[in-house]
């Protein structure tokens, strides 16, 4: 875990947020600093949500049962949070979730 | 004499040769170390105004604290003294600081939407002198000419009023509470709230709303840099604080011992895991000088910061030596660098400052393109 961590700061700068928009009704759409792009189903990152009621902390088992959130879920809103993460607020009211930009990056198979 | 001269060169055909092209190729040459590009393709040159010889220019940096000024004054009236027939040359050297943290709308725009930069001061652990750094660090910026504000964030162990000694906050017509000056910088605490004897005794939901408030209600106004002294470890307080507010960078303090480099390195991992990029590692309590003999007596060992620097790629800042000065200066409330600016912890504590606005600097060219924040408002029609 540390040696991970400090190769990031030996890689130089960590990959940050260039833009983010709505790309349709349900498609959230990034691209980072260093140009490559993503896109996110928003019920699936719903359905993947990394919050502690959803996964379980200490056993990182997933506590929510991904068929039990409705296709018709969508964000009210994204916010960033800090430098390494966002949040969704979405409109079942869930909105515990912090999605850290390696962990999108991760989703989307980019390094 | 050169008003003759003019009136040759006119009869005789020969060009003015000095123009703008002909300047900024001179100062092309020069190059900006940190940033690793000449000053003129980093538009650092301005305002050139060439009366008939004479030639004046702006070179403005990316902040007052540029350590290498001094030289790229120097360098670049070089540069121009070696252009043919070149008369006076005067070199002014500005500087605009670069950055911005918040955008309008955002919870915070209201407190921080005019600051530029927010440095974060931390330690692993206690004792290490992180405040007097945060302190030391702010003032010396400071004298460089650049806006500082210094947040205490140690909620339960604020000591910069002490060392500071501001007035007392006062509440500012919007629903802000103004910070008051000490010195020339913008300081909060809560002890200046709760009066400096008093302790706060506070559970960690309350505590992180007092740090919120911090960063969303004090009208901090325009600051080229915002240092907060972090509360020492890895806990709730700076996970709120990294949460709450884009922190530009984070400044390690550490003691030279193996012990306190334990701690550092949890530090600088916290920091990488909120992606909050370290700009370097100080050392204090490096070494004292004996009064008697003059000579450097390294008491906790020698060398451990730039050893803890260099294992995580980050640059070290300089090492501050123990000098009992020092602790006088932070208890009569006056920060070392302005009490006695000549002495060797005083001049440690600039170098620092010079360091950590370098990296400030070179941090903005990375993440040009990158949006400190941001909000996406779903439209479901869409």
């Amino acid at each position: 875990m540390n040696n991970q961590n400090s190769m990031t700061q030996k890689n130089g700068p960590a990959v940050r947020v260039k833009s983010i928009s709505q790309i349709d009704g349900r498609t959230l759409g990034i691209t980072w600093t260093d140009d490559k792009a993503s896109r996110f189903d928003v019920v699936d990152l719903r359905r993947k949500c990394p919050c502690a009621s959803c996964i379980d902390e200490w056993t990182h088992e997933q506590i929510l049962k991904p068929e039990t959130v409705q296709d018709s879920v969508r964000p009210m809103k994204v916010d960033s949070v800090g430098q390494y993460a966002l949040s969704i607020q979405f409109s079942d009211g869930h909105k515990t979730g912090i999605y850290t930009f390696a962990m999108l990056r991760k989703l989307s198979h980019l390094n | 004499m050169s008003l003759i001269k003019s009136m040759q060169d006119k009869i005789l055909g020969r060009q003015n040769t000095i123009s703008e092209d002909s300047i900024k190729s001179a100062l092309s040459s020069i190059m900006d170390p940190d940033l690793g590009r000449d000053i003129v393709s980093l538009g650092f040159v301005r305002n050139i105004v060439i009366t008939g010889n004479d030639i004046k220019l702006d070179i403005n940096l990316t902040t007052p604290a540029c350590p290498v000024k001094d030289a790229m004054k120097a360098q670049a009236e070089e540069a121009l003294k070696k252009l043919p027939s070149i008369g006076a040359v005067t070199i002014n050297m500005t500087a605009t600081t670069r950055g911005q943290v918040a955008l309008a709308g955002s919870p915070i725009a209201a407190s921080l939407g005019q600051v530029k930069n927010i440095i974060a001061v931390a330690s692993g652990k206690g004792g290490v002198g992180k405040s007097t750094t945060a302190v030391n660090l702010a003032y010396a910026l400071a004298a460089t000419g650049s806006k500082v504000g210094l947040l205490d964030a140690d909620v339960y162990g604020p000591s910069v009023p002490h060392m500071t000694r501001p007035d007392a906050p006062m509440q500012s017509n919007s629903n802000l509470i103004n910070p008051p000056f000490a010195g020339g910088v913008k300081v909060m605490s809560i002890g200046l709230f709760a009066g400096g004897d008093k302790a706060t005794i506070l559970r960690g939901p309350m505590v992180s709303g007092v740090i919120k408030q911090f960063l969303t209600q004090v009208n901090w106004g325009e600051l080229d840099y915002l240092i907060i002294d972090y509360p020492p470890g890895t806990g709730d307080i700076q996970l709120t604080l990294s949460q709450t507010a884009p922190i530009t960078g984070a400044v390690v303090v550490t003691t030279p011992q193996d012990v306190a480099l334990i701690d550092v390195r949890k530090a600088v991992a916290m920091f990488d895991t909120m992606k909050v990029p370290v700009l370097g590692v100080v050392e204090t309590m490096s070494y004292f000088v004996c009064d008697g003999c003059d000579k450097k007596h390294y008491i906790f060992r020698e060398g451990g910061g730039s050893k803890v620097a260099k294992e995580f790629g980050v640059s070290f800042l300089g090492e501050v030596p123990l000098e009992p000065a020092v602790a006088t200066a932070s208890d009569k409330g006056v920060p070392a660098v302005k009490a006695n600016p000549g002495s060797a912890a005083s001049r440690s504590y600039c170098e620092i400052a010079g360091g950590v606005a370098s990296q400030v600097s070179i941090i903005h060219e990375a993440y040009k393109d990158a949006l400190n924040q941001f909000t996406v408002v779903w439209n479901n029609d869409l």
